[in-house]
């Protein structure tokens, strides 16, 4: 079989050879090998080989795409076709276009082969632990999972980079059960670079199990209330992503819908908040090298003490509005930590929630936001009375996110991100 | 559509092993026009081969990204390898599931290839009406999509067969302002199951959808927050849809059964009102074929109907081989895989709330103060049958007589408690097929339901 590198070659002659001599193209290969638990037993092992190639062709500011995984010479030559096909289709934008010229970098990162005897004995072991240390937790699938991916951009300005990385990922879903109650159902996840720890001490995953054994035990929370809510960084991550895909995302500044469109450089939430966008940082196991653009990541600070420093734009969506493009797909965030330890934050309360989960739509682009909290406990006069069912919240993202009371000290990470708890208030509250 | 080379392979299947070959093919075209602005123009294709081999019921999976005997050869070693690695490890003794029927002939749908060309002058054909037609828009998105799986099924124990699923969908999404300043969003999904030219020749009736959808948009830009609380509701066609597919078809997947759902111990009681019949179609339903027909599974069982509520008592979950065995239930083709290098899982295929024998306009006019509730934006839905969806159009029912529209709100509940509230169920069904249901991968679903008549927590603002 063809190298990747050997194959980008074969791909960047053809597009010439079409008469198509600004391309980008990319190419993926992945190993992936995974285990799967059903209810504590081993039930499925898979190993799958994958691979992909990708091409963008610009004819005249005019744009096409193509993608396949027959990467045979009648295949990639396919490829080309549709993309110029795609292209021809298509009519001129002069914002369509393809990163700079940059130096050719090849990154490493991860474990990239796997130990799956020894993954296999870390799983065995998670069972067994779950099931000695939580005996009110039904397992219901756990899925393990090594993957190898082997990745290359080029484009017709010089710029390549490729990327090779390995990871360890773990997923469980479980949910408490005593018999004659059951909870909702609820995940975890982490991404870890190796085995040399148990999986259950990385991430979340102690506190959740935890907290599913707590919410077979409800409490009714009554009437509808304004309260302060206590994101977990779970819940946390869930409403960070509805905002940036609200308010700083390509389609929102694109459509005009943003409500902070005109706000870069200004105060647009809470002081109390910083968000960035890393490459790569000690608390992750991932790493993100360069964009879907071509474009070498950078660090990109999104909120810096509350000021929009940022939007999230592509090198479309920024020449379209005349933006600065973003070089970072941001993939990788951290929410920089709070000087309020999160037993005070809890102390603090009066009346309110811990979510831990958010079972809802993604809001309008007026930020309104209303669904389920799940995983939630209620609190009263700084102390946890017990968890909640049937409980809604709502309210609106920018009043969310400018209401915050604290930021915790305490900073969790699953691999992939870092963040907080925080504590806002003026949340509605309604309980059945 | 896929040449068979998957079929001659089935003299490699190693002895006293349960196995299932599969050659498969995903494409997908995709055109989106962000007020005009060609944003996206791509098509992508993904080809491969997968084996899934079962030792004492231990799954061995493998796949590759290429199509060729050789590869159908080294996936079958390597699913081979991997079934053997668990059943060495394995702590206890596991055993296999009975063969099934063998081949008939399928029907195969043809997948037809549509030059890009006719998407983009589709998509600018359709913005350029709504420009026309709709002059109060701040925004307007049009998005062509299509999707097909093309699958050579070939089974050491039960059917083989070649299948294929295609589906195509223009939507349409607006957004306008309120009187109060604040953007309202509004969506419609045109298309089905088929290929581009089952449903974009007469641009008519999508013409009509626009107009409807530009009117309801300008009656939700002058709409009114819903009052909280527990209200007598009208749930319209495509929200029973969505209650038999995300509150309801969920919690009696037999895999999510074993992990607790609160189906467990609701088997053969009542769980609805008498008017609540729920039914998971394979390929026909009322005399027709259903928006996404499904004749073989990915395990090789021939697809047949899994009724799941019978005039409100659960009667039954939705299996593959193994949970069937464990239940004493028969599979009946609900076993999917979404690409080549995925392992089929219990999913959903048309699942239908039945239809009664209520008008609208009857039902309607029984509410002194309620809501009609048309569409939603989305929903959720856990194992205990708890659910939340959002509720994108609504309007209100003042003595017996629809009054102003609804700003975005939510309903939630516990669907085994709402639904013994249905009291009125109206004598049509509205389908829909446009969306992926997520569980590990992504699959096209078909749901629908009739309007009903019943009781839920609507939250307001």
């Amino acid at each position: 079989m063809a190298s990747i590198q050997n194959t980008a070659l074969k791909l960047s002659s053809l597009l010439k050879a079409a008469g198509i001599s600004k391309f980008a193209l990319s190419l993926t290969e992945s190993e992936k090998r995974e285990l799967n638990t059903e209810h504590v037993n081993f039930s499925l092992y898979r190993t799958l080989f994958d691979r992909s190639a990708s091409v963008t062709a610009y004819l005249d500011g005019r744009k096409g795409s193509a993608s396949g995984n027959d990467l045979t010479d009648e295949g990639l030559l396919q490829l080309v076709e549709d993309a110029k096909a795609g292209a021809l289709s298509s009519g001129p934008d002069e914002a369509n276009d393809i990163a700079p010229r940059q130096e050719p970098q090849v990154f490493e990162h991860g474990p990239l082969n796997p130990d799956m005897e020894g993954f296999y004995d870390r799983l065995a072991e998670l069972i067994d632990t779950v099931s000695k240390e939580y005996p009110l937790i039904r397992l219901g699938q756990i899925i393990g999972s090594h993957t190898r991916t082997h990745r290359l951009y080029l484009n017709s300005n010089g710029t390549c980079f490729e990327k090779l990385d390995g990871r360890y990922d773990a997923m469980l879903e479980f949910a408490g059960n005593d018999g004659d109650r059951t909870t909702g159902l609820a995940y975890g996840s982490v991404t870890i670079s190796g085995l040399k720890k148990p999986i259950l001490e990385y991430g979340s995953l102690r506190r959740q199990l935890s907290e599913t054994e707590k919410s077979l035990t409800t409490v009714p929370v009554g009437d509808k209330f304004e309260g302060t809510v206590i994101f977990t960084p779970d819940a946390l991550g869930q409403f960070i992503w509805m905002l940036l895909d609200n308010y700083v995302s390509d389609g929102v500044i694109m459509n005009g819908t943003s409500r902070w469109l005109k706000c870069l450089g200004e105060q647009v939430v809470s002081p109390k908040l910083t968000l960035r966008m890393v490459t790569e940082d000690p608390r992750l196991a991932v790493t993100s090298s360069y964009t879907g653009d071509g474009y070498r990541a950078e660090d990109v600070t999104i909120l810096d003490q509350g000021v929009l420093r940022s939007f999230l734009l592509n090198l479309y969506a920024a020449k379209k509005t005349g933006q600065a493009v973003t070089k970072n797909d941001g993939s990788r965030l951290i929410m920089e930590p709070g000087d309020t330890a999160l037993s005070d934050m809890i102390r603090r309360v009066s009346r309110g929630l811990i979510v831990g989960g958010f079972s809802g739509g993604e809001p309008g682009v007026n930020g309104e936001f209303s669904g389920v909290a799940k995983n939630s406990f209620y609190v009263e006069n700084g102390e946890v009375k017990g968890a909640v069912m049937e409980t809604m919240i709502s309210g609106n993202l920018t009043d969310v996110f400018s209401n915050v009371t604290a930021v915790s000290k305490e900073l969790v990470s699953d691999g992939t991100f870092a963040f907080p708890w925080m504590a806002a208030e003026g949340v509605t509250v309604s309980g059945k | 559509m896929l040449k068979d080379i998957i079929t001659p392979q089935k003299a490699l299947f190693a002895d006293g092993m349960q196995t299932v070959l599969r050659g498969h093919e995903n494409r997908s075209r995709r055109v989106v026009l962000l007020k005009g602005n060609l944003v996206q123009n791509g098509r992508s294709s993904s080809r491969g081969i997968s084996a899934r081999v079962t030792k004492n019921g231990r799954y061995g999976f493998s796949s590759a990204a290429s199509y060729t005997e050789e590869d159908a050869q080294a996936v079958l070693r390597a699913a081979t390898e991997n079934a053997a690695f668990l059943d060495a490890r394995a702590q206890s003794a596991g055993r296999s599931y009975p063969a099934l029927a063998g081949t008939k002939a399928l029907p195969l749908r043809p997948i037809v290839d549509v030059e890009q060309k006719r998407f983009i002058d589709l998509c600018h054909t359709v913005d350029e009406y709504v420009v026309a037609h709709c002059p109060k828009l701040t925004s307007r998105t049009v998005v062509y999509t299509e999707d097909s799986q093309d699958k050579i099924i070939v089974s050491s124990d039960a059917a083989s067969g070649h299948v294929s699923y295609p589906r195509c969908y223009l939507y349409v999404m607006m957004t306008a302002e309120s009187k109060a300043g604040v953007p309202v969003e509004l969506f419609k999904a045109f298309g089905g199951g088929g290929s581009f030219e089952d449903h974009f020749i007469d641009l008519e009736p999508l013409y009509r959808g626009v107009d409807e959808l530009y009117g309801r948009l300008m009656d939700k830009a002058e709409g009114v927050w819903a009052e909280a609380g527990v209200k007598t509701v009208i749930l319209g066609g495509m929200m029973g849809g969505m209650l038999a597919h995300e509150a309801v078809g969920h919690t009696v997947e037999a895999d999510l059964v074993l992990g607790g759902s609160v189906a467990g111990p609701n088997l053969h009681k009542r769980v609805a009102s008498d008017l609540v019949t729920l039914v998971d179609y394979a390929h026909t339903a009322f005399g027709e074929t259903v928006p996404l027909p499904v004749y073989l599974d990915d395990e090789g069982t021939l697809a047949q109907d899994v009724t799941l509520i019978q005039n409100g008592i659960l009667t039954g979950y939705m299996n593959n081989r193994e949970t069937a065995q464990h239940f004493g239930m028969t599979p009946a083709g609900n076993a999917r895989a979404w690409t080549y290098a995925d392992e089929p899982l219990i999913r959903m295929r048309n699942t239908a709330i039945l239809p009664g024998k209520d008008s609208l306009s009857d039902m309607i006019a029984s509410i002194d103060d309620g809501y009609y509730l048309i569409d939603s934006s989305n929903g959720q839905a856990d194992l205990t049958g708890e659910f939340m969806f959002g509720v994108s159009l609504g309007y209100e029912i003042k003595k017996g007589k629809l009054g102003r529209a609804l700003l975005d709100t939510t309903v939630s509940g516990i669907a085994f408690e709402m639904l013994k509230t249905v009291d009125m169920v109206s004598d049509r069904v509205t389908w829909s097929s446009s969306g992926f249901c997520g569980k590990k991968q992504p699959m096209p679903v078909g749901m629908a339901g009739p309007e009903m008549r019943l009781k839920i927590s609507i939250g307001g603002r």
